[in-house]
């Protein structure tokens, strides 16, 4: 063995050693190199017979393996030894983790945030209402007709006050455009109320996120644009967005906007009822009506609005079969919001 | 609304599929929710005649007839009794198929033989109709193929007509709007009626005493007409469309009303008394039997049409009893008229009652629609019931609609829809839709708007028009593009936000409950609030009758029913409103944060069995606050022990936060929880969300950090029982110097040894200094001081280490 084969020799033995993960395995690696039949006093006994140039090389390598090994080994068997050495046989890492677990938003504040979040981006900001509201804001200021079927006192939760549990979040619309001028640039999430009787897909208990941007030059395009935005946001890039025009009192033009069916990417199945397309929101142009009763110059600004239910597109997205989950609060439902 | 395809071909000629039909008219603002195929090929089913009828030996509710299919006779046992000898009928006979899939075989019902079938519509997937077998006209000549009768199968769309659209809740309606979509001609019929010598205004007189409620009223007169059954291809069109035929006189009035949208009445003119039709509002007290069989009380805002004597029918909702054409009708008095939209629907909802027409009227007819309607119903039914018709109409009009001009400018509808459309473009779209330009320069033009579209009132009615027909997939979509409005916040969104982060943070799960409950869930935690609760006067059911003026009642019923499934261990919060009646009536809102844990959450899980002593989920509890309110905010949680009726008498505390009053938390009264079979200690807390998103809101003001070895020290002491560890960290602090930096509980005990109303708590105290090192000495002399103190000010017993 010449002098560079020792060296790397050593450093082998030496690795050997840092890496051994038990007392036996040192041992081993002992014998190997430093015991009485190991490479060590084998080194030794060839000094005489090595090349006399090699020779001084080749003790010194020597004594380095004798040295360092042995200091090693002997740092790496206490280490072995130690407490955790020897209960290594008892233990058991596959025991159950000890930290308390995260708790779970519930899905109808995920939806909120996270649609308040990609509207963030748009330099949206959230504005927020009364759940009791008046008449007027409610109706007249959104220029409902006066015998519009939504008046009806059977769908509307009045209340002795003369108020009413507001039936859309539109209202925080109006507060806003009567305390501020324009630009505009709002999502308004919240609660509200109709007198529908509960069943897999109605709940007199419901929220709704609107927006309104309102500024000199907004167009349907625009409107097109942001809810095609956020729609690819919310259900994933491949989600297509498509519009038919509607009536609503509080816009005109006004449409009704479908997302693809993010289940079969549009093929048909039973979440969409097999067209392909799922109804989400509701917009269109702000009505200059509107305009003109919060104090606005319809002919110096237009705007977009747009609203839409969160329980629906809470099951949507999460394929919840029955809105009533939503408030059963069970544990075990919750817990999968992560 | 259903519109049968090949009634809409009456009026527009296309060359699309159904399904390309349904494509335009949902693209162009009346959604198709759905396309049904009508009828079937009908194979093996033929008219059938009933020659004898017998009872069925051993069943009431079944007969055996004898049915000839034109070359046999056949035994039939039928379950159906609305049918005589000569009688016509769809027969299905052994080993024909039904379009449910249904197959005939020879069968023996109760003992008797039966060898094929006489069919009800819905057996023929032809209506939902159940009520007796399908009975056809007796002319038809006895084993005709069924399919020859009834015609091919038919395609029906099923429409959304958007509320605003009265106008296309009719055949013509829909065919105007594909007209329009294909910029092609309408067609509309033009009646042809030849009267008799007789004049309408000899037989009857129209006296409107509501003119704001009836801004147009029309009579006609039939005589010697023949009631019978409508011909087949009438029915079959009636059907299609949802309408039961019922003789040839009404069902006129149900076509015409389907064809053009203007509902029609007739009535039986030998019962008319006094020929005289009065229009006028009810008089209080009044009440009228209506067709539908029912004695319905009137009250003073209804409008009626009556005659000398009695109302003869609830103006635009539905005819009385009274005057119902019938067998022995010979003369018909047809009444095409106009109502206000508001009364009748107010109407409507009074008396629960929803028509046809009502659902017309309630959305707006054309008071210049009334003429046409009137002389194409007589032309029918002077076509189909051989009447004579009477000259003239006496038409009483006193509500005529005035002309309405409206301008569109082309610049701003560009800029609004974000489109190229151009000028001509616009003008086209316009004109199609009936919405006559009469008038345009360079920037705009001028649209006369037709009766049938009082809809459109101002520039932005004409720009949907526009832009409905021109697509509004034609407009491209445009990039959003991100703007700050300067002064806009969002602050207690955000903090609410983080607030809701930091509590799943701590391992609590977010409820959230509907904001009604009912009294009783309130009672069960309180009785004495009710005088703040906000009580809804038209609730949906009990269950939601109150609004919650506390988080509370949810959060036990939510613990409760989580339990009942057999979730022992859970940690919940929600984040709400409680709305609060104030004495004056004023309603006041407050958003609150509700925390409830149950189970045992603060031990790890191989000490989980052991029983909860009661302080433990309290302290979980009061734990869970304070962390929450120091993830963000400096603001110190302090406790006063206070009573409150939800919870344990001596186990709750009101909560302040940086010296704010925040709310209570406790533990839930053992009646309550017992209620919902809970048999460990729960902790409930309830604060105003506010005061805890505010002080979570505080800048870090940092303090300076030592650089110096820390010295520690313990104290161990027997105190009674009374002296609460508050008061012992308050006088650790009070008599130590600023080096005491930290004081930590590490041991509690009560043993008999240390006797009774003793307890003996143990502290680890830390000595640090900013600007030195500290001595033994130093420590030493601090630890004396402490200890001092508190023997002097609590009694205690200092327990030498
Ligand atoms: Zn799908």
């Amino acid at each position: 063995m010449n002098a560079e084969e020792l060296a790397g020799t050593i450093q082998e033995a030496l690795e050997e050693g840092r890496t051994a993960a038990a007392p036996e395995a040192l041992e081993a690696i002992r014998v190997k190199y430093l015991g009485r039949k190991g490479l060590l006093p084998r080194v030794m006994k060839g000094l005489k017979d090595a090349d006399p140039s090699e020779r001084a090389q080749l003790g010194k390598l020597a004594n380095q393996l004798k040295q360092e090994l042995g200091k090693l080994l002997g740092a790496r068997k206490q280490e072995l030894s130690g407490a955790s050495g020897a209960d290594a046989a008892n233990f058991d890492y596959t025991l159950p983790g000890q930290w308390r677990q995260l708790g779970t938003r519930h899905p109808i504040s995920r939806v909120i945030e996270d649609t308040a979040e990609i509207f963030a981006r748009l330099g949206f900001t959230v504005a927020e209402g009364p759940d009791v509201e008046t008449g007027y804001r409610n109706f007249e200021a959104l220029n409902t007709p006066p015998h519009h079927p939504s008046l009806d006192a059977q769908d509307t939760f009045w209340l002795e006050s003369g108020e009413l549990l507001r039936t859309q979040t539109s209202p925080v619309q109006i507060r806003v455009m009567e305390t501020q001028p324009p630009p505009v640039r709002v999502i308004t999430p919240g609660r509200c109320y109709r007198r529908d009787t509960t069943d897999a897909t109605h709940s007199a208990n419901f929220h709704q996120i609107e927006g309104l941007y309102v500024d000199k030059c907004v167009s349907l395009a625009d409107l097109k644009g942001t809810m095609a935005y956020f729609a690819r946001e919310l259900m994933g890039p491949s989600v297509g967005v498509r519009f038919r025009p509607h009536f609503f009192p509080f816009t005109e033009p006004s449409v009704e906007c479908d997302f693809s069916c993010h289940v079969c990417g549009g093929k048909g199945c039973s979440v969409c009822k097999h067209s392909g397309w799922i109804e989400i929101a509701g917009a269109g142009m702000v009505d200059p009506r509107v305009f003109k009763r919060v104090g606005y110059d319809p002919a110096g600004v237009t705007g977009y609005a747009f609203g839409m239910g969160v329980e629906r597109i809470a099951m949507v997205k999460y394929g919840i079969k029955d809105i009533r989950m939503l408030y059963d609060n069970d544990v075990r439902f919750l817990k999968q919001f992560k | 609304m259903k519109l049968p395809v090949s009634w809409l071909a009456d009026y527009v000629d296309f060359d699309l599929s159904p399904e390309e039909v349904a494509e335009k008219l949902t693209f162009s603002g009346t959604e198709v929710e759905s396309i049904d195929v009508i009828g079937g090929d009908y194979e093996g089913i033929v008219v059938g005649e009933i020659l004898r009828i017998d009872p069925h030996p051993s069943a009431d509710r079944l007969q055996l007839c004898l049915v000839s299919d034109g070359s046999r006779e056949l035994p039939v046992v039928c379950g159906a009794m609305n049918f005589e000898i000569g009688d016509k009928a769809p027969l299905a006979v052994v080993g024909v198929e039904l379009p449910g899939g249904m197959k005939i075989k020879k069968a023996r019902i109760r003992g008797e033989e039966s060898e094929g079938m006489l069919c009800a519509e819905d057996e023929l997937g032809l209506s939902d109709d159940h009520t007796g077998i399908m009975l056809l006209p007796r002319e038809i000549k006895t084993g005709t193929p069924f399919s020859e009768v009834i015609g091919p199968p038919e395609t029906v769309l099923n429409l959304e007509v958007t509320w605003n659209r009265s106008d296309c809740l009719s055949i013509i309606g829909m065919a105007r709007e594909l007209a329009a979509l294909l910029r092609t001609d309408l067609k509309i019929p033009t009646p042809e009626i030849s009267e008799s010598e007789a004049r309408t205004s000899d037989g009857i007189s129209v006296t409107i005493d509501a003119e704001d409620l009836c801004p147009r009223y029309a009579a006609r007169l039939l005589d010697n007409v023949q009631l019978a059954p409508s011909p087949m291809w009438m029915q079959r069109r009636l059907s299609l469309c949802g309408v039961r035929p019922i003789n040839n006189i009404v069902d006129v009035t149900n076509y015409v009303m389907l064809e053009c949208g203007h509902p029609l009445h007739a009535f039986d003119y030998a019962l008319v008394g006094d020929k005289k039709i009065i229009v006028r509002r009810a008089v209080d007290g009044e009440s009228i039997a209506t067709l539908d069989g029912q004695d319905r009380p009137i009250t003073g805002e209804t409008l009626l049409i009556a005659d000398a004597r009695h109302p003869v029918a609830i103006a635009g909702v539905m005819g009385g009893a009274g005057s119902e054409i019938g067998e022995n009708t010979a003369s018909v008095l047809l009444e095409s008229a106009a109502f206000d939209p508001a009364s009748i629907r107010r109407t409507s909802s009074q008396l629960g009652l929803s028509t046809e027409s009502s659902h017309r009227f309630e959305r707006g007819v054309d008071p210049e629609g009334v003429e046409w309607a009137s002389n194409r119903a007589a032309s029918l039914m002077a076509q189909l019931g051989g009447g004579d018709v009477a000259a003239g109409i006496v038409d009483v009009y006193p509500g005529c609609p005035g002309e309405r001009k409206v301008v569109v400018r082309f610049d701003s509808t560009r800029r609004l829809l974000g489109a190229d459309i151009s000028d001509d473009c616009m003008v086209d779209i316009l004109n199609s839709l009936c919405l006559t330009v009469t008038s345009r320069d360079e920037s705009s033009c001028t649209v006369l708007v037709p009766t049938f579209r009082r809809d459109i009132e101002i520039e932005a009615d004409l720009i949907e028009e526009i832009v409905r027909v021109y697509g509004v997939a034609q407009i491209n979509e445009s990039v959003p593009v991100s703007h700050v409005v300067p002064g806009a916040s969002d602050m207690p969104f955000q903090m609410a936000k983080a607030c809701r982060a930091d509590l799943v943070g701590l391992g609590l799960s977010e409820t959230m409950n509907y904001s009604f409950v009912s009294a009783q869930l309130l009672d069960s935690c309180c009785k004495y609030d009710a005088d703040s609760r906000v009580v809804l006067p038209n609730p949906v059911s009990a269950e939601h009758a109150v609004m919650r003026n506390s988080l509370v009642p949810q959060m036990v019923e939510t613990l409760g029913r989580n339990l009942s499934r057999q979730i022992q261990e859970t940690a919940f919060f929600e984040m709400g409103k409680v709305f609060l009646k104030k004495e004056s009536g004023e309603i006041h809102e407050e958003d609150r944060l509700c925390m409830g844990f149950m189970g045992p959450l603060g031990r790890t899980c191989l000490d989980k069995r052991r029983p909860i002593d009661k302080e433990e989920p309290f302290l979980w509890l009061k734990g869970a606050i304070e962390a929450l309110i120091l993830a963000k905010g400096q603001g110190q949680v302090e406790s006063v022990a206070v009573e409150h009726p939800y919870y344990e008498a001596g186990s709750s505390v009101s909560v302040s936060i940086g010296g704010c009053k925040a709310g209570f938390m406790g533990l839930l009264r053992e009646d309550i929880r017992r209620k919902w079979r809970m048999q460990t200690p729960v902790a409930i807390g309830e604060l105003a969300l506010d005061t805890v998103v505010l002080a979570r809101n505080a800048v870090p003001e940092l303090t300076q950090i030592s650089m110096y070895p820390s010295i520690s020290r313990d104290v161990a002491m027997v105190v009674p029982e009374s002296a609460t560890h508050e008061d012992i960290t308050r006088i650790m602090r009070d008599s130590a110097p600023a080096e005491l930096t930290a004081i930590e509980l590490f041991d509690i005990f009560r043993t008999e040894g240390l006797g009774q109303g003793k307890k003996s708590l143990a502290y680890s105290l830390e000595f640090r200094s900013l600007d030195r090192n500290l001595t033994d000495e130093d420590a030493n002399k601090y630890h004396e001081t402490i200890k001092a103190a508190l023997k002097k000010e609590l009694g205690a017993e200092i327990r030498d280490s």
